[in-house]
């Protein structure tokens, strides 16, 4: 008899977390909550999921996901003075577009994020807030053992700042060891 | 008991080959089987070598009809992160870990779980058994293989919120609990230090996924 109400139970059990998972899909992420019941993977960074963030950025460059920097670094890059000069070049754009792409970045910056790099880059920027993002105590650390060779004197690369030449899932927020291929150099764990 | 033991056993291999597959397929020098990426290295390298000769930058120039860099894009096969690595292996056992926890748990037998026979009670103390002492040992494992692949995400100077920090530090208190259970089986605490442990480790998961 017992042997039946164990099976029960786990009977029990398997459907409460269908019916569970079967709302999960409606539940925001970036809230504890949300993050405690979302089953979906979240040890990245939240890819852009707004089309004038990525359409605005990416025209010049790789549109970094605004969970790879804190709310205080966002709002010095993103003003209409900074955007002037926007790393030598001028990046204004119109003031709706420009309030619509701050707001953005705000709303799914590092501090507010439950993902986790997007956690670690918090806590690795509470005491300043950087402008580049080569500039996050968390992502220096993380390629300090990458010999200058293969970014700096890599043709193909150059930059720490070229994220997606050698993260081949950058687009997707995906930062893993795994998902590495650098240019010239494909034995580089090496 | 030697039943026991013999799937203890063919466990432990069964992890060791899983790990071996995983190291090997990290560490293998010049295969002979070329993968996705090989084959986009050798096909490219020469044109990559030219391109860094300063003159024949130069010399492209003047043909902007097809350049060295259009032709190497349409031979670059798409990056495919590979199915089996350690960090999968990790992920994969820590996963486990917890099912079979779950099952453990799920098999306990009542203290006034009394079989039609005395050997109906037997069997299932013995698969509470094996399957408790198969989850201590792939909680073991899952530790071993997170400080072999991650042990570079671990950084003290994060302090103890940092989300990979406190993932090692229940990840290993999970795994001790867990053996802890086995080991003072069938005692009293043993249920609760069991459970801890895989409360423990389902936590530590949880933070990094």
């Amino acid at each position: 008899m017992s042997t039946i109400f164990k099976v029960a139970r786990l009977f029990a059990g398997l459907l409460a977390g269908m019916i569970l998972l079967s709302a999960l899909p409606a539940i925001a992420e970036e809230s504890f909550t949300g993050w405690l019941l979302n089953i979906e993977r979240t040890k990245e960074v939240k890819p852009v999921a707004n089309e004038h963030y990525q359409s605005e950025c990416s025209d010049c460059h790789f549109a970094y996901q605004p969970g790879l920097l804190p709310e205080a670094s966002w709002r010095k890059l993103l003003n209409v003075d900074a955007l002037r000069d926007h790393f030598g070049d001028n990046a204004e754009l119109d003031d709706e577009t420009l309030a619509e792409v701050v707001k953005y970045a705000v709303e799914n910056s590092a501090d507010k994020s439950w993902h986790k790099r997007s956690r670690k880059i918090a806590r690795s920027t509470k005491e300043n807030a950087p402008t580049r993002i080569s500039g996050v105590h968390y992502i220096k650390r993380a390629h300090q053992d990458i010999p200058e060779k293969m970014i700096k004197g890599n043709n193909d690369v150059k930059s720490l700042s070229y994220c997606d030449k050698c993260h081949t899932q950058a687009i997707k927020g995906v930062f893993d060891a795994d998902t590495v291929l650098i240019p010239n150099y494909p034995d580089w764990e090496d | 008991m030697k039943r026991n033991a013999m799937i203890n056993i063919f466990a432990s291999m069964c992890l060791l080959a899983l790990s071996g597959i995983a190291n090997g397929a990290e560490t293998l020098p010049d295969s002979d089987i070329l993968s996705g990426t090989s084959i986009y290295t050798q096909q490219s390298r020469s044109y990559i070598l030219a391109l860094n000769e300063k003159n024949v930058v130069f010399a492209q120039a003047d043909t902007p009809s097809t350049t060295v860099m259009d032709s190497l894009s349409t031979q670059q096969p798409e990056f495919e992160p590979p199915f089996f690595s350690g960090s999968n292996a990790h992920k994969y056992m820590g996963l486990a870990t917890v099912a079979l926890v779950g099952l453990t748990a799920i098999t306990a037998p009542d203290d006034d779980d009394e079989g039609p026979t005395p050997s109906t009670t037997s069997r299932t103390q013995g698969t509470h058994q094996s399957l408790g002492r198969a989850a201590a040992v792939m909680a073991a494992a899952t530790v071993t293989s997170g400080l072999w692949t991650h042990w570079d995400d671990f950084h003290i100077e994060d302090g103890f919120a940092d989300p990979d920090n406190l993932h090692v530090m229940l990840g290993a208190l999970g795994a001790l609990a867990m053996m802890n259970a086995v080991s003072t089986a069938p005692g009293d605490g043993h249920p609760g230090s069991g459970m801890l442990g895989g409360a423990a480790m389902a936590v530590a998961i949880k933070l990094t996924w």
